[in-house]
């Protein structure tokens, strides 16, 4: 579903991203680690057609993204750190735009159990400005899910929501993947990955330093220990890496 | 602690400055300053200098002007000054605030400093930027040399008129605060305040001299009868009672020399000082409201830098939709409708519809008044020169489009829409918009010249209404090349776009703003050469085979042609722009 080959990203002189390649199939959650600058979140902008790559191929759901990026984006959400709202649209009028945008038909019948799952339903007829900062993640994370995607790209999914929000969108993003969607998911909080991830990318200064599946990953860098932690393989991992 | 606080606005002050001396380095800035400086130099400074003569339109309005121009000129400001004053008492529906900011407002409500101290910085800060829009409009007011003074008495002139009307503000809004708080609702304090104002005037009228009443209260129908009126008005009790202290306060703007100057200083500061004394005594508890109102201009501040205009309100109430958003069909319209949402909410059909007819009824109407040719060529006049306005300066206002959400642009290409659906789906509302403004301009023109006394503005009926309909068709698409003009400019240059945006102007934003200017008028010269051309060249060839007005519109539909062409290629190209643009250089990493 997600075939990522010799991606690099180069900003002037500086590398955000070199030669990473790196494949997601249908029900798998890939979690993108990595210390602050690895180049997470400009792996995952050009995954969602926001930035061009300097260099390398991109596969969304068999899709070029170079030459195919309309098909490809029909398949695909993205979902960024900070809820990017339209400040005069209010919660229904947000999913009735995106539909529009994405050609969802009868899209009622789809928002609702939406607006229900993520607990914003009673505010449908609020404007951002209303909304406390979990419930424009709540609102933006519904926004996204409204045509279906089968691959998904989350950007710390999890900032500003509650722990009740928290559970849920776990739940949300495996179940999703257990229907068969292609997940990237990059954040700081380690356990989450640990949580919902089948695999795991550990990115440094815009290298991969090791993917695989987490026991794989854990194997190569427990080095004989037993029960190691992701925290654990994450900083040996960035740490004994050279550069 | 005062002392403390000042220190605070000197810093911030010296360095606001030093960021900006330092950003001269880059191209953008330096650019814009050297524009910026040529332009303040050449219109305002060359004039204090001597060095340039006064331009010879001025000189000839100038010295056509009546002798007893000033007296009147003050009577009318002192007027405009009241009404002002009176708009201050009407009109606020908020909660007394000083304006304070955010960060003020987290480090100086916290700290060991009383209210009255907090009330001191305010009062002063907002005293340094009356003086700064005092130097600002003297730069203006040094070229009215029928007034007198020079720039050091036009500057402190124009700082007691600001200082004493900001002063006012606030101590209005504590007042009213406090007459809210003992029970006085809005209206109420409306009703009463329009009440007092009617007795005043009805008073006024009443002490009229018999002579002067039959004049000053007769109808009026030209404006230099309608001011000479509201003259004699002015010198009557008790209107001249109540603009006696607002003539004090301009007397030292309209100061002819150094003596009248110093004259008028004394009572100026006096009714400067009992402002000042009665906003310090009359504060109310402003905490609560001044966070709120901090919060509110912060969040508004953010959504300007964002692409959205100055005057949105990001509190705003939510809306019905525009017209009902199926789930299916041309996507272009999500971002008519999206957009539709995010402007007043009189844009709509119906109030244009009502505006049309307004238009037709009171022009039939004026049709039929005494001295009506002289009045409906002017409002004819005006609503061509509002016409033209509109569709230069209105694209810089209407920016419902990919300026507005240039901050959501990453989400935008995330869409699975190609770059042209998304630029022409977002230039449609400012399209719309523009051009309903510019077609009820020319209706109330067309609606108007013709009953003129002008014998050349005669023309065949047929003609007229060639030109009418071609004007009208041809409107939205010009409207769009406009339009382009200013998103290309924020597609192709966005971290120029993005520094106009950035808060406290100075020569280089001015600058700035002037490159966009002249860019987007030689772009538009460009564009239009073509198709103005081909079309004067057609109705050369076509008027004397089929006559004036089958080749009128054989130009026209030869410019529609064009036009639609330069705005579909226009479009292609910036979608293009807009999925090649690397937002991760230019907005945010």
């Amino acid at each position: 579903m997600i075939e990522v080959n010799a991606l690099s990203k180069h900003y002037g002189t500086f590398t955000a991203v070199r030669t990473l390649s790196f494949q997601v199939g249908p029900g798998e959650v890939l979690g993108l680690v990595g210390p602050n600058g690895a180049g997470k979140t400009t792996t995952l902008r050009c995954l969602a057609g926001i930035i061009p790559p300097s260099s390398g191929t991109l596969r969304i759901a068999g899709y070029d993204l170079a030459t195919e990026a309309i098909a490809a984006k029909r398949t695909l959400a993205f979902f960024p750190d900070e809820p990017r709202l339209f400040d005069y649209l209010t919660v229904r009028q947000h999913l009735s735009f995106v539909a529009r945008v994405y050609g969802v038909r009868h899209h009622e019948a789809i928002a609702q159990p939406l607006l229900e799952e993520f607990e914003i339903a009673t505010h449908a007829d609020r404007l951002p400005g209303e909304l406390s900062r979990g419930m424009k993640q709540k609102l933006a994370i519904a926004c996204g899910l409204l045509h279906g995607p089968r691959v998904l790209f989350f950007d710390e999914p999890l900032t500003g929501l509650d722990p009740l929000g928290i559970r849920r969108m776990k739940k949300s993003i495996i179940s999703r993947a257990q229907a068969g969607a292609s997940i990237v998911l990059s954040s700081h909080l380690l356990h989450l990955l640990e949580e919902v991830c089948t695999h795991v990318l550990i990115l440094k200064r815009g290298e991969k330093i090791a993917d695989g599946t987490l026991a794989a990953v854990a194997a190569r860098f427990s080095h004989g220990e037993r029960h190691v932690n992701l925290e654990e393989i994450f900083l040996r991992a960035t740490e004994e890496t050279p550069q | 602690m005062l002392r403390a606080l000042l220190y605070l606005r000197f810093m911030s002050g010296k360095n606001w400055l030093t960021v900006r001396w330092q950003r001269l380095r880059q191209p953008k800035y330096l650019a814009g300053a050297i524009v910026g400086g040529a332009y303040f130099y050449f219109f305002f400074i060359r004039s204090f200098q001597g060095v340039a003569t006064p331009p010879p339109l001025l000189e000839a309005v100038h010295s056509s002007l009546p002798l007893d121009v000033v007296p009147m000129i003050a009577a009318i400001g002192s007027l405009a000054l009241l009404a002002i004053v009176a708009l201050l008492w009407l009109v606020p529906t908020e909660p007394a605030t000083l304006g304070f900011t955010e960060a003020e407002i987290a480090f100086l409500f916290p700290a060991p400093i009383s209210r009255r101290a907090l009330i001191h910085f305010r009062l002063l800060s907002a005293q340094l930027r009356s003086l700064l829009g005092a130097g600002i409009m003297m730069l203006f007011s040094q070229r009215w040399t029928f007034i007198g003074g020079n720039a050091l008495t036009h500057t402190i002139g124009w700082w007691f008129i600001f200082s004493a009307l900001n002063l006012h503000f606030s101590g209005a809004a504590f007042t009213l605060s406090r007459c809210a708080a003992l029970g006085l609702g809005l209206w109420r304090r409306r009703l009463g305040i329009l009440i007092t104002v009617g007795t005043c005037l009805g008073l006024t009228c009443a002490h009229l001299p018999a002579t002067e009443a039959a004049t000053a209260l007769a109808p009026a129908n030209t404006w230099p009868t309608i001011i000479q009126n509201a003259l004699i008005l002015t010198e009557t009790a008790p209107l001249r009672w109540l603009l006696w202290p607002v003539q004090r306060l301009m007397g030292p703007f309209f100061a002819e020399n150094a003596p009248s100057f110093f004259a008028s200083l004394p009572a100026a500061l006096a009714l400067l000082t009992l402002h000042y004394l009665w906003v310090v005594n009359s504060a109310v508890a402003f905490a609560d409201t001044a966070i709120e109102q901090a919060q509110k201009q912060g969040t508004r501040h953010a959504a300007w830098r964002a692409g959205a205009p100055l005057l949105s309100d990001p509190t705003r109430a939510a809306r019905p939709d525009p017209f009902t958003l199926a789930g299916s069909g041309r996507p272009e319209f999500a971002f008519l409708w999206k957009n539709l949402l995010s402007t007043w909410r009189y844009f709509t059909p119906r109030v244009f519809g009502a505006s049309a007819a307004l238009i037709l009824a009171g022009c039939l109407w004026l049709s039929r008044a005494d001295g009506a040719p002289e009045q409906l060529s002017v409002i004819g006049v005006g609503a061509l020169i509002f016409a033209g306005y509109t569709l230069i300066i209105g694209p810089q206002f209407a920016r419902q489009d990919i300026r507005q959400d240039f901050a959501h642009a990453d989400i935008l290409k995330t869409y699975p829409l190609s770059g042209w659906q998304i630029i022409l789906g977002e230039l449609l509302t400012p399209i719309i918009l523009l051009t309903s403004l510019v077609w009820l301009a020319l209706l109330t023109a067309a609606c108007s010249l013709p009953n003129t006394a002008h014998p050349q503005l005669e023309i065949s009926l047929s003609l007229r209404i060639t030109g009418i309909i071609a004007i009208g068709l041809i409107t939205p698409a010009l409207v769009a090349l406009q339009l382009l003009v200013p998103n290309a400019a924020a597609l192709v240059f966005p971290s120029w776009f993005h520094t106009s945006r950035t808060r406290g102007g100075g020569p280089e934003v001015i600058g700035q703003r002037l490159i966009f200017f002249f860019a987007q008028l030689l772009t538009m010269t460009c564009a239009l050469l073509p198709p103005l051309g081909g079309g004067a060249l057609l109705i050369f060839i076509w008027q004397g085979l089929l006559g004036l007005t089958a080749a009128v519109a054989i130009a026209s539909v030869f410019v529609l042609a064009i036009l639609i062409g330069e705005v579909a290629g226009g479009i292609w190209l910036l979608g293009a722009q807009f999925e090649r643009v690397d937002l991760s250089l230019e907005i945010r990493t």
